[in-house]
Order: structure tokens, then sequence, then C-alpha cells
């Protein structure tokens, strides 16, 4: 696999629009053949723009898309040819069925008739949606139509295949049915691009990931090499009884880097060492009152992916760890 | 081009699919709408001379069609660009006017029956003596390429809100204002000159003697006229769908 030239190639690309925000800030990355790779961010972080400029339908103000080696900027035709994508508005589903709706996709992007139907039995069948194959667009619910648009999508992949927030409105079993899809589309060959905000999904999903932040790509690797030397850390997890609570118990309590609470929720970094005096100092607030539950596991990408780009996306977490670390 | 057809036959294939269960009720609807212009001006002018019952037929036949191309085209367009699903369409594999194309042809060939009727009803109720020519076909076809080439222009151009609002005064116009129902004679001289750049007229024109060929022979500037209409319509929309912002 490494040694085959990737299906997609980004080099240095930035977008602005034309009241001057910037979308994307030098984005450099690459997806082989085979290979699910993840794109997160908060909202607004440039992840759909990125999209939308490899199938053509937005122009990037520089930098270079390549599919499967060929220019993609030059030739919009070529990628959405080469590629297809659930983008993340609705699909025109009114007044067709689902198995219409994938059956036509899947010809449009070249299938022959027989193909097409096959692939659309065997979509229709492993998202578990054979209840609703034959209703209307309009009647189907959020998820249902998401499944369909996803469908819609794998039906007839193509070299490259991109979801924008495939799972958003999906219930969690067939999420998984989902997940499963997404891979075998890799193993038989494609290159997977996965946009979503759900990090604990993407962990498990995707083999490689860039973390997006304003534009810009804060980190990327596997799942194991964004967690580095996090690898022998636990993450302890308290959830509080108040907001307040949880605020205040995360300006106290100084981990390996500072807590973070978003909601409820009070999260920090610990040694596996330490886990005792954490472990003492939990009941002790839950004796007090201020604590509901805690928990400690291993360093989730959550928790890297929170410290990169901020809870609010404001990528400015690493000045404030620091002071925090030297209190 | 191989390529375009295969897009266009499956993009029509989808439309119909889409709309099967609205089209008899549009084919209905438009059939009374313009068997109803017929019907209804001839009580506002009761003694019709043939001249003017001609005018009122073929005026009504190419209401219908405007109707349909500069009105319900565009205002679906409007809808579907406000759900997003314009956004979806360009990502598809598929050349962009073979998309209109394909949407145009399904709400032009629903309009056909409602033609054919108007005329039918319109012969028998003015005791018409008509003498339909082969430029008919022409005359059907690019007066739809013209009206939907606008009609898609203004819905991709303009805000949807907007688009409701511009459909329903190019409806008015070419109902009451344009010499389609009537001879541009009766409009003041500064209306009949305004009428000589707009397409209302040539489409009247196209319909009207093809439908009943003077003594001197189908005229061949308004089928010009509407072809560079539906072109320069058509650049325009294929323009804003292909424009990379």
């Amino acid at each position: 696999m490494t040694n085959a030239p990737p299906v997609l190639e980004i080099e240095h690309l930035t977008k602005d629009y034309r009241k001057g925000v910037r979308a994307n800030d030098d984005i450099t990355l690459q997806v082989g053949a085979g290979e699910v790779f993840g794109l997160l961010g908060h909202n607004g972080a440039g992840k759909t723009t990125l999209l939308n400029q490899v199938i053509g339908i937005a122009k990037p103000t520089s930098g270079t898309i390549r599919i499967d080696g060929r220019d993609a900027v030059a030739d919009p035709v070529m990628a959405r040819d080469a590629c297809s994508m659930q983008p993340q508005t609705q699909a025109p589903l009114d007044g067709v069925s689902p198995r219409e709706a994938i059956e036509l996709m899947a010809r449009l992007r070249g299938a022959d008739r027989r193909r097409a139907k096959r692939r659309t039995a065997e979509l229709i069948e492993v998202l578990d949606i054979q209840a609703w194959q034959d209703a209307k667009g309009e009647r189907l619910s959020g998820g249902v139509q998401r499944l369909t648009a996803f469908a819609m999508a794998a039906a007839e992949p193509g070299r490259l295949v991109m979801f924008d927030e495939p799972t958003n409105d999906v219930d969690p079993v067939r999420r998984r049915m989902l997940w499963a899809e997404v891979r075998k589309l890799a193993d038989q060959g494609c290159a997977v691009v996965l946009v979503t905000h759900n990090v604990v999904e993407a962990e498990r999903a995707v083999d490689r990931l860039a973390i997006l932040d304003h534009g810009r790509v804060v980190d990327q690797g596997t799942p194991s090499q964004l967690r580095g030397d996090h690898a022998n850390k636990l993450r302890f997890e308290v959830t509080c009884t108040s907001a307040g609570a949880a605020a205040g118990l995360a300006e106290r309590f100084t981990g390996i880097e500072p807590a973070v609470s978003t909601g409820r929720r009070m999260m920090v970094p610990i040694w596996a060492d330490d886990c005792p005096a954490a472990l003492t100092w939990a009941q002790d607030e839950q004796r007090a009152g201020n604590v509901d539950e805690f928990s400690f596991t291993p360093v989730s990408l959550e928790d890297i992916y929170i410290r990169l780009v901020g809870p609010e996306g404001n990528g400015n977490t690493e000045e404030v760890g620091d002071e925090a670390l030297v209190a | 081009m191989k390529h375009w057809w295969h897009s266009f036959g499956l993009l029509l294939k989808w439309n119909v699919l889409r709309l099967r269960s609205e089209l008899p009720m549009f084919m209905v609807i438009q059939t009374l709408i313009s068997v109803g212009i017929v019907i209804g001006f001839s009580f506002i002018i009761p003694e019709i001379d043939p001249l003017s019952a001609l005018y009122l037929t073929t005026g009504a036949m190419t209401v219908s069609l405007i109707t349909v191309g500069m009105v319900v085209a565009p205002q679906i367009v409007a809808q579907q660009k406000e759900r997003g699903l314009l956004n979806y369409q360009r990502t598809m594999p598929v050349p962009r006017l073979a998309l209109l194309a394909a949407d145009a042809v399904v709400w032009v060939v629903s309009a056909l029956p409602g033609l054919a009727v108007t005329l039918g009803v319109a012969t028998a109720r003015f005791d018409l003596d008509v003498t339909v020519s082969p430029w008919v076909i022409p005359g059907i076809v690019l007066v739809s390429a013209g009206a939907a080439g606008i009609g898609y222009g203004i819905a991709y151009v303009a805000k949807p809100v907007l688009v409701g609002v511009i459909t329903n005064l190019v409806l008015v116009i070419s109902l009451m204002f344009a010499p389609v129902n009537y001879p541009a004679e009766r409009l003041p001289g500064w209306a009949q000159e305004v009428h000589e750049w707009l397409p209302f007229q040539y489409m009247a024109q196209a319909i009207r003697e093809s439908v009943d060929v003077p003594p001197a022979g189908v005229t061949l500037l308004p089928f010009a006229v509407l072809a560079a209409w539906a072109v320069a319509g058509l650049a325009v929309t294929s323009r804003v769908m292909t424009r990379r912002v």
C-alpha cells in the first residue's frame, strides 16, 4: 500500500472566501487506496470546504489537489467521475424510494443495470433498511434518509469516496453497520475520506486522521500516533453535580495537564501511577457532594482532540495548559 | 456525447419517478388553464373576429408553454435551491445541461396534451379553420427551450424568495401586456419597441404561424430570436451551475 501512489494528494491547499474568511490554510495530506482517512474538527473548521474543492464545486485559492495523479483543480469533471460523495446536504429523495435512488445513482456513476440492482439490494440489506426500501423519500425518517444518501455514494464508489457526516441522525446499531460498510469499501481498494465531528466513532473507524482547526491541520497520523506519549496515561473523568462544580474542580485539579471541563464533566489526563491519589481525591469530593461519579480510562482520541482544538475550537488551549501546568 | 445521453436518460427517468404522482394532476391543471384562457377571453370579447380568435387560441398555447418554462420550472428549482438540493446535484458526475434538459423535458411534455386540447376546443368554439404545419414541432421546442432557458436563468441567478415574484410578473406580462393574445398594433408605440427586444411576441408568432400558416409562409425570424434567447439563458444558467465558489 505504501508503494502505490496515493489516490488523493492535497498539497499546500489554501482557500479564502471572498469575504476574507480563510476556510483552509496550507493543508497537506494524502489518502492511499485501502485507507480510511478521517477529517475531524469543530463546525466551521473547514472540513466540508476541503471536500467541496476535491469534488470541484469550490476552487482553491492556492495549492494542488491530485486524484490518482491527475490535477483535480484543472479538471473538476474528472474529479466528479473519479470520486463519489455523500454531501452533508440532503439528498434529492422526494418522490423516489431508497431503492430507486440508490440504483439510479449507481447507474449514473457508470454501473450497468444488473450490477446497480445487485449493489442496491446488498446495501439495503447490510444497512438494514429493507422495511423502507419502497417508501417515498419524503416519508422517511432523517436517519433512513441519511443511510440512503450513504448508500447512494457507496453503491458505485469510484477510486475515492467521501462521506460528510454520514452517521448524523442514524441510530447506534445502524451506525455500526455503516462503519462496517465503510471498512469494506476500503478493503475493496477505495480510498475513503470521512468527515465527522464524532471523535469516539472516528477512532474506531479510521486508519489515519487529520485534526482541523480554523482551516489548519493541527495534527495528523494514526490514532496511536496522535496519542503519542499519552499511551501510558489514563483519562480521569468526573461527572459533577453541576456545571459550576465541574468548572471549580477543573481549576483545582492538576494532572499531567490542566483539567478541562465541559458541562458537568471534568476531564484530565493523569499518569497511571497517580491513579490511587486521584481515586482518594474523587471519593472525598463525592462525599462533599460535588461529584456524582468518576472513571479512569486510557487516554482517548477525544482528549487529544479537545486538547488540540479546545472545547470551543479556539485552538488556544496550549497557552492555557502551560500556565496551568506551571501553577 | 454518449455520456450526455446516458446521463440525460437516467435523469429523465429519475424525474418521471419523482413526479409520477403529481404529473397527472399537473397535466389536468395545465389543460384547464390553457382552455380557460380561450374561453375566459371570449367572454371578455363577445363578438370575436377570426383574427382575434386565432390570436387568442395560439396565445393561450404560448402562455401555457411560458407558464411551464418560465414559472413552474424555475419555481421548482428555487425550492430545490432553498433545500440545498442543488448543492447535492453539483456533486453528481453528470453534465450540467443534461440535468436541466431532463428537468425541462418533463414539464414541456406534460404541457403538450393541454396544447392539443386547447387547439381542439378553440377551433370548435370559434369555428376556426387552421392549417397546422410541421413547423409546429420546432416551434414548440424553441418556445419551450427559450422559456426554460430564461426561466432557469432567473432561478439560478435570483434569490429563491424573489423567484416567485419575478416569475409571476413574467406571467402577467405575457398574459396581459405582451402581443401574445392580441396583435402588437394594439400596444402603445413604446411598448411595441420594448417587445421587439423581449422574447414574448416571437414565441407567440412562432406558434401562431406554425399552427395556421399565413399566405406568405412561416416567418423564420422568431425561430432565430428564440434560439438566441435559449442559448443566452442556458449559457447564464450553465455558468452559474458550473461556477466554483
